[in-house]
């Protein structure tokens, strides 16, 4: 991330943080926290900012993503023609759904760390050009909510490019099975040239970047709670 | 046979009452196909299982059934709730197992009677989106006691079944509180954590306070029970105190306030000590201070003696030096000096000097001049003054002493005075209409011309003078009076042997000139050389034996 600064109190509290480590290593259940805590061990021995803080920051833009595209939704869903809903194509056709994800809590506690951030990151980098998609047609919506769904897109767009940067630094952290990303690319380009089929189609993205907004955020969460067993109020 | 007949008339009526009968049953019972059922929606209350309820429609007036069908995005098939009961009656629970997230559910409820079925509108639910937590449970609250201020702490617990800990669900709480008597609830946000401070309560009031949570930004829980906790009222304990403490400090404070009062001059010397003033001495400031005015005079003049009149001598002018021939000249208490000072001045010389002769005289009046104008030279502040001078017939042989100039430094000269010349007085305070005297200021300092009239010669060698101001010719002075009056001059007759001046009236034509012409009078044959510059005198002086006098000198 950004904030990345180096402090000898941070050096002295990730030494000790890994005494802390090294004395819970022995009680290590599952092999994905043990996995996790090698990682963590020489993250910490080489890195200035701990990784749980890495995590936090990038947590905290992944709440922020999907808080605004849930209000997104439920703005545009104010006005929104009742036939829109019926004929809404399925979200099975969205172009990350063949990205494979956790689909309950077990399945999602049990992938790796490096995973989860792959997926994240993969997620996070397929919606780089359906957001200027978006954007693109915000401008000229048929919505009475036209101006402020513009803006909120255009925050959506420059938080995901904070996020998508500070996931960069954190899988350079990682193992280097963080840094593989799935291609999902997006074919769709048009959005529309009726009133109807315009706003049918932005809710449809919309909604498919609500879910996977969603799904980045549940994953780094779950990574940031991991990493943060020494400091349980972060979880 | 006609039984027969009879019976199957009677059948066929029975059959006809008994349709008609359940004909009638059926229309007042009306069983129908049931209603459709209508899905409320669903809830989950830890992204981990949901629960789904629907309101059924009319029965149809049969037992009927509901089911709930669900597809779900990536399964194939459709199938069916697998708990009707666990979540009560018109509900269906679904579990962990058959709970998947990210993934949407398309639910249908049926009813079935036996007439028919109604079939729900379809719902589609993603699991994450339904997420609505139960209410956080044991809100506590706990009143602490700080110095400054009066705080109080709120402790709640998450409901058990919600997994925080894994970072499965990110919980975000809010606090209601309100005051008893107030209407609005105030929110506050607290993070995710269990427990809030509310800082700075006020005592004595009773405070309720609920909570409520969400996860992930879903929808809020209902709100906890609401705790009230009545603040008690700490204060008061501590206002007994401070009113006894205040009241038994205020004891020595108000001893020490009277006693500062009492003592206030003592204090005000001590804390504002007198400034040092500079002193005149002699100057009484008392009697200055109690404002009258003669006594300020007294006060201002007390211990400076006017300086005996000192003849004045015409610069150009010997002194008259009348040299009886007998000794009785010698005695000191003749004068023979007609020139009489009028007012006091400050620079006097002290003509005591003894003269037998009139050359020596005249020796003498020439230094005495010299004396004079060093004098006056040195003199600063001699403007207003006139110079006089006097010599007494006798002169004692005590050379003058320079007198002191200043008012304040006059007791050398009062001696000298009167060492000269014992009795002599230097008072001249009242005057009466006595003969001119000529008093000429010196020219370097001296801007007036006063003349005076002599009132009167008493025995003690005192000239009584008229204090007035006789205007003379101005131009000719050079600060004259305005006034015109006619100048006599008088030739002395004779001294009498008690001092006395006879004088001899006599008009001088000179006097026209004088008053007529602006120059100055030549001054006599006499007149010793000398560049002092005295502009005019008009009256001859001394050597010529003439003395200005008014015509109606009372002394003629």
């Amino acid at each position: 991330m950004e904030q990345e600064r180096e402090t000898a109190t941070r050096k002295r509290k990730e030494d000790k943080q890994l005494r802390d480590k090294r004395r819970k290593m022995a009680h290590r259940g599952t092999n994905g926290s043990k996995l996790f805590m090698t990682v963590l061990y020489t993250v910490a021995a080489c890195s200035a900012i701990p990784i749980s803080d890495l995590l936090d920051r990038a947590s905290q833009h992944s709440d922020k993503l999907h808080s605004l595209s849930t209000i997104l939704t439920q703005e545009l869903d104010s006005h929104f023609p009742p036939i829109g809903r019926v004929i809404m194509p399925r979200p099975a056709m969205c172009h990350t759904s063949s990205l494979e994800t956790p689909n309950d809590k077990e399945q999602a506690l049990q992938v790796s760390e490096s995973n989860l951030l792959s997926l994240a990151r993969s997620l996070l980098q397929a919606w780089a050009d359906p957001l200027v998609v978006l954007s693109a047609s915000a401008n000229s919506l048929p919505h009475p909510a036209q101006n402020s769904i513009s803006n909120k897109i255009q925050e959506l767009q420059e938080h995901s490019k904070n996020l998508g940067d500070g996931l960069n630094i954190l899988s350079g952290k990682m193992e280097p099975m963080a840094q593989t990303i799935s291609s999902l690319p997006y074919r769709g380009n048009n959005i529309g040239q009726d009133k109807i089929s315009k706003l049918i189609n932005f809710n449809f993205l919309l909604s498919c970047f609500r879910r996977d907004s969603h799904k980045i955020d549940s994953f780094l969460k779950v990574l940031r709670c991991r990493a943060a067993k020494m400091q349980p109020q972060l979880c | 046979m006609a039984v027969h007949s009879v019976t199957v008339r009677m059948t066929r009526y029975v059959g006809l009452a008994m349709l008609s009968l359940l004909l009638a049953a059926v229309e007042c019972n009306s069983m129908s196909p049931p209603g459709k059922p209508v899905l409320l929606g669903c809830t989950s209350p830890e992204k981990e299982t949901f629960t789904c309820r629907w309101e059924p429609g009319s029965d149809g007036g049969l037992p009927t059934t509901h089911r709930l069908y669900y597809e779900r995005e990536k399964l194939e098939g459709t199938h069916e709730c697998p708990d009707y009961h666990s979540a009560g009656r018109n509900s269906c629970y679904f579990d962990k197992n058959h709970t998947s997230i990210w993934v949407d559910y398309y639910l249908t409820v049926v009813a079935f009677n036996a007439l028919g079925n109604a079939t729900s509108d379809t719902l589609r639910i993603d699991v994450v989106e339904i997420v609505k937590p139960n209410t956080p449970e044991n809100v506590t609250l706990l009143v602490e006691e700080r110095e400054e201020s009066l705080n109080l702490h709120v402790r709640w617990e998450r409901p058990h079944n919600t997994d925080t800990q894994s970072g499965w669900v990110t919980p975000e709480y809010q606090l209601g509180v309100k005051q008893e008597n107030t209407n609005r609830w105030k929110e506050f946000k607290a993070g995710r954590q269990t427990h809030f401070t509310l800082y700075s309560v006020n005592p004595g009031v009773v405070y309720m306070v609920r909570v409520r949570w969400r996860l992930d930004h879903g929808s809020w829980s209902e709100w906890s029970n609401t705790t009230s906790v009545k603040i008690p009222d700490y204060f008061q304990k501590e206002r007994l105190f401070w009113i006894l403490v205040s009241t038994l400090s205020s004891v020595p404070f108000l001893a020490a306030m009277s006693i500062m009062v009492m003592k206030r001059k003592h204090v005000k010397q001590c804390l504002l000590p007198p400034v040092p003033r500079p002193k005149i001495r002699g100057v009484d400031v008392q009697l200055l201070k109690s404002g009258r005015s003669e006594d300020i005079v007294n006060a201002l003049i007390t211990n400076q003696s006017f300086p005996p009149l000192v003849a004045w001598k015409d610069q150009m002018e010997d002194y008259l030096i009348v040299c009886d021939n007998d000794d009785s000249i010698q005695s000191q208490k003749r004068k023979k000096s007609l020139i009489i000072p009028a007012v006091f001045h400050l620079d006097r010389e002290i003509q005591c000097k003894e003269s037998t002769c009139v050359q020596n005289d005249w020796e003498k009046a020439a230094e005495r001049k010299d004396e004079i104008n060093n004098l006056i030279n040195s003199n600063k502040s001699l403007s207003g003054e006139r110079l006089s001078n006097v010599e007494p017939p006798q002169l004692p042989t005590q050379k003058h002493r320079r007198p002191s100039i200043n008012l304040v430094n006059t007791d050398a000269t009062d001696q000298s005075l009167s060492s000269c010349d014992g009795t002599a007085e230097n008072t001249f305070t009242s005057f009466a209409n006595s003969g001119y005297v000529d008093i000429q200021r010196h020219a370097g300092y001296v801007q007036e011309v006063d003349y005076s009239r002599v009132k009167e010669v008493n025995t003690d060698n005192i000239l009584i003078l008229e204090k007035e101001n006789v205007p003379l010719d101005s131009s000719g002075y050079i600060q004259g009076h305005k006034e015109d009056l006619p100048e006599d001059y008088s030739r002395v007759k004779e001294v009498t042997s008690d001092s006395m001046v006879l004088l001899q009236k006599q008009s001088v034509s000179l006097d026209t000139s004088c008053r007529e012409k602006g120059n100055h009078y030549t001054h006599s044959t006499n007149q010793k050389p000398g560049n002092h510059h005295v502009t005019g005198v008009c009256t001859e002086l001394i050597d010529s034996g003439y003395v200005d006098t008014i015509p109606a000198s009372p002394l003629m």
